[in-house]
């Protein structure tokens, strides 16, 4: 070992010894690592559950034959579930509202906040497009009845025509709602109800196990120093540090 | 210091590395097997609980523990304070798990409702209520108290008599105790005690007679809405803190590398520069570049094994990475062997897998790494439904596929620019994955025992993340 890395590991124990934190060497907890046993099936599995929740249908219907990992759900339904995103995505909401309910129509008849965030979506749509008249139509005969119901749902309404109220919009307060993030918002809305309503999660696993890894270390931080993983992306090994 | 190892032994040391860490996996699944369920909840958790109250240490004459051993009396009249009936249960609460829970239900409250309900440890004072001695709690019925450590109590809940049911728990993740009445939480304290803690249960006037519910009747309290908002409440801690968004993509698309998954990579690839918006910032960065090494090779050899065209794959093998199939004793050939044995017998071809077995086997049998997986592989012969037998593991898919995954890091070793040679056997997926796993049992291991371990199984089949 050169001398370098002896006076980090010095300074790691006295550093260790004064919180009287325990101190667990590289060696030390690579014998523990190689003591857990990951089984190559459940890894299948949370990639097919990846592949499937966020829509990659080809990738998915692929990994079945690669890897023989069955998808814990009807590849057929990512098709629709995909087509349905994508509409929203590229500002076709009509059409996106009659594939939910070709779908399911119990989506939206359950769930008056999507319905309203995907007609808002619509509306933004036709500002985006320089429909003014259909825009403040549709606005007063679809959207105003739903924000008597709902002060939230009034307060966006009011933001949502204040886009017309300005020459410049995109250096408006109200600008954020013609980003592509705004279609994305509401996209990820939809998909996460159609997957609901196929009693599936909505979110990936995977994304939260590597929360849970970031917060597990966060934890043993408090009561030993040993060595950490930080990138998730290259799964380095750190040498426990001061 | 010079490098006295010459090519060709460091390459025989990395294949020894691939080659002993499969046939370790291909180990665990016979050593299981042979255990049998597999699929019940996951290893070695096995813990003792409390079943039943400890008739040997309970407090002599001054209670009785029925003949059912879950019921306590007071059968006479109670002096002073040094004459309580105390009762621990037959073994301390487990501590390998989230949190424990039991029940007692009055039966009758006696002469004056001293009854207790509490946690004390190893060697209490029996004759004193739980509660009154250090390293003790305990709820008491008469005046709805908590005690802990002392003679005098601290405001809680509500007393309780005749008829209620009354609830004792440990929280292990919150370091917390925590007490029921009628099904509905009372409160909690902090659990500042560190030695293994019994479910007490205590008497103090005459008549007092209590039940006790170690779980073998359903409990009043609700635990699986307790464990629920517990989880739930952890859950939003974990869900706070971030992680690059692209970290899962990332993470999928080396695992595809990593293992081979080549026309699975290609449509994911394709499919996430297409989507809305593209997928970036996981290409570019020189990200597991190692990992596309022989894809196309890798990619073709899974397949074959995968269909079990055995004989095509060793071909292949001794054509392209001749290095890897040169030592004809070596893991990988013996795992090839045994898997065209395998195959034969699966389609019952069984007379060939006698000639194969005859020929190929005798070298390994003599060569103790491999002597029991031998005898895994000729006991397929011996039955007439092999698939059903002890042995059936190696008819299954997992089978093929930890040839594949052992040829596949074979081959992975072969390359000359690979940093560290044990990149070869995990994806980074599966290094998270052991770091997830290595945190909880240590932290648990720093926790004295205390707490859940981690289980991938149990994330799997959870249907709320």
């Amino acid at each position: 070992m050169s001398l370098f890395w002896s006076v980090i590991r010095q300074l790691a124990e006295i550093e260790a010894m004064a919180t009287s934190k325990k101190v667990i060497t590289r060696e030390e907890w690579e014998k523990k690592l190689n003591d857990v046993k990951i089984q190559k099936e459940d890894m299948n599995k949370l990639v097919m559950n990846f592949l499937v929740t966020e829509g990659y249908v080809d990738a998915a219907e692929k990994f079945r034959m690669e890897s023989g990992t069955e998808p814990d759900i009807d590849l057929a339904t990512i098709t629709d579930r995909m087509a349905v995103k994508k509409a929203v995505q590229s500002g076709n909401v009509e059409d996106a509202i009659e594939k939910v309910n070709d779908l399911n129509p119990e989506i939206l008849d359950t769930n008056p906040q999507l319905f309203f965030h995907l007609q808002q979506q619509r509306l933004i749509e036709l500002i985006r497009n320089g429909k003014v008249e259909e825009a403040l139509e549709f606005a007063q005969e679809e959207l105003a009845p739903r924000g008597e119901e709902n002060q939230s749902f009034l307060e966006e309404l009011e933001r949502t025509v204040a886009l017309l109220a300005f020459e410049d919009v995109k250096n408006s307060p109200v600008g954020d709602l013609l980003d592509i993030s705004q279609r994305l918002k509401t996209a990820s809305e939809v998909n996460a109800a159609i997957l609901t309503s196929q009693s599936h999660e909505k979110d990936p696993k995977l994304p939260s196990l590597l929360r849970m890894l970031l917060w597990a270390q966060n934890q043993l931080d408090e009561k030993a120093v040993y060595p950490r993983i930080t990138d998730l992306f290259t799964a380095t090994l750190e040498d426990p540090s001061v | 210091m010079a490098n006295i190892m010459n090519d060709s032994d460091q390459i025989q040391q990395e294949q020894d590395l691939v080659g002993s860490y499969f046939l370790e996996l291909w180990r665990l699944k016979s050593n299981r097997t042979a255990d049998s369920h597999e699929d019940e909840e996951p290893e070695d958790e096995e813990e003792s609980v409390p079943t039943e109250l400890d008739t040997l240490n309970s407090s002599g004459g001054f209670s009785i523990v029925l003949p059912d051993k879950l019921s306590v009396r007071y059968p006479s009249v109670n002096l002073h304070g040094h004459d309580v009936g105390v009762v621990q249960a037959n073994c301390p609460a487990p501590v390998k798990r989230l949190f424990y829970y039991f029940e007692i239900y009055v039966k009758n409250a006696g002469a004056k409702g001293n009854i207790a309900i509490g946690f004390t440890t190893e060697g209490y004072n029996m004759r004193r209520q739980p509660g009154w001695e250090a390293n003790s709690f305990g709820y008491h019925g008469d005046d709805g108290l908590l005690y802990r450590g002392q003679g005098k109590g601290e405001t809680f809940g509500p007393t309780f008599s005749t008829g209620d049911t009354v609830g004792g728990g440990i929280n292990y993740a919150s370091q917390e105790l925590f007490f029921t009445k009628n099904g509905q939480l009372v409160g909690t304290v902090e659990k500042d005690v560190k030695g293994r803690l019994y479910p007490t249960v205590a008497v103090h006037s005459q008549n007092e007679e209590v039940s006790v519910n170690f779980g073998k009747d359903p409990f009043l309290f609700d635990i699986k809405s307790y464990e629920a908002a517990q989880r739930a409440n952890q859950q939003t801690y974990i869900e706070r803190i971030s992680i690059p968004q692209t970290a899962s993509y990332g993470i999928v698309r080396s695992y595809l590398q990593h293992y081979g998954y080549e026309e699975t990579l290609n449509v994911f690839d394709e499919a996430s520069q297409t989507s809305v918006p593209p997928v970036t910032g996981f290409h570019d960065n020189g990200f597991n570049e190692h990992a596309m090494y022989a894809l196309d090779h890798r990619k073709i050899l899974r397949k074959l094994i995968m269909d079990g065209q055995i004989d095509d794959a060793l071909r292949n093998l001794h054509e392209l990475y001749p290095e890897t199939v040169q030592d004809d004793t070596s893991a990988i050939c013996f795992m090839l062997h045994c898997q065209k044995f395998i195959e034969l017998v699966r389609v019952g071809r069984l007379e060939e897998a006698m000639d194969y077995g005859r020929a190929r086997f005798e070298k390994f049998y003599s060569l103790k790494q491999y002597e029991d997986l031998v005898k895994d592989c000729a006991a397929l012969l011996a039955y007439g439904e092999p698939s059903k037998s002890s042995v059936g593991y190696l008819l299954e898919e997992s089978q093929r596929e930890k040839v594949a995954d052992a040829v596949n890091a074979m081959i992975l070793s072969t390359n000359p620019d690979l940093k560290d040679r044990r990149n070869c056997l995990h994806s980074y997926l599966e290094t998270l994955l052991r770091q997830l796993t290595a945190c909880f049992l240590q932290k648990r291991l720093l926790n004295g025992n205390q707490g859940e371990a981690f289980h991938l199984q149990r994330v799997l089949l959870a249907k709320n993340n």
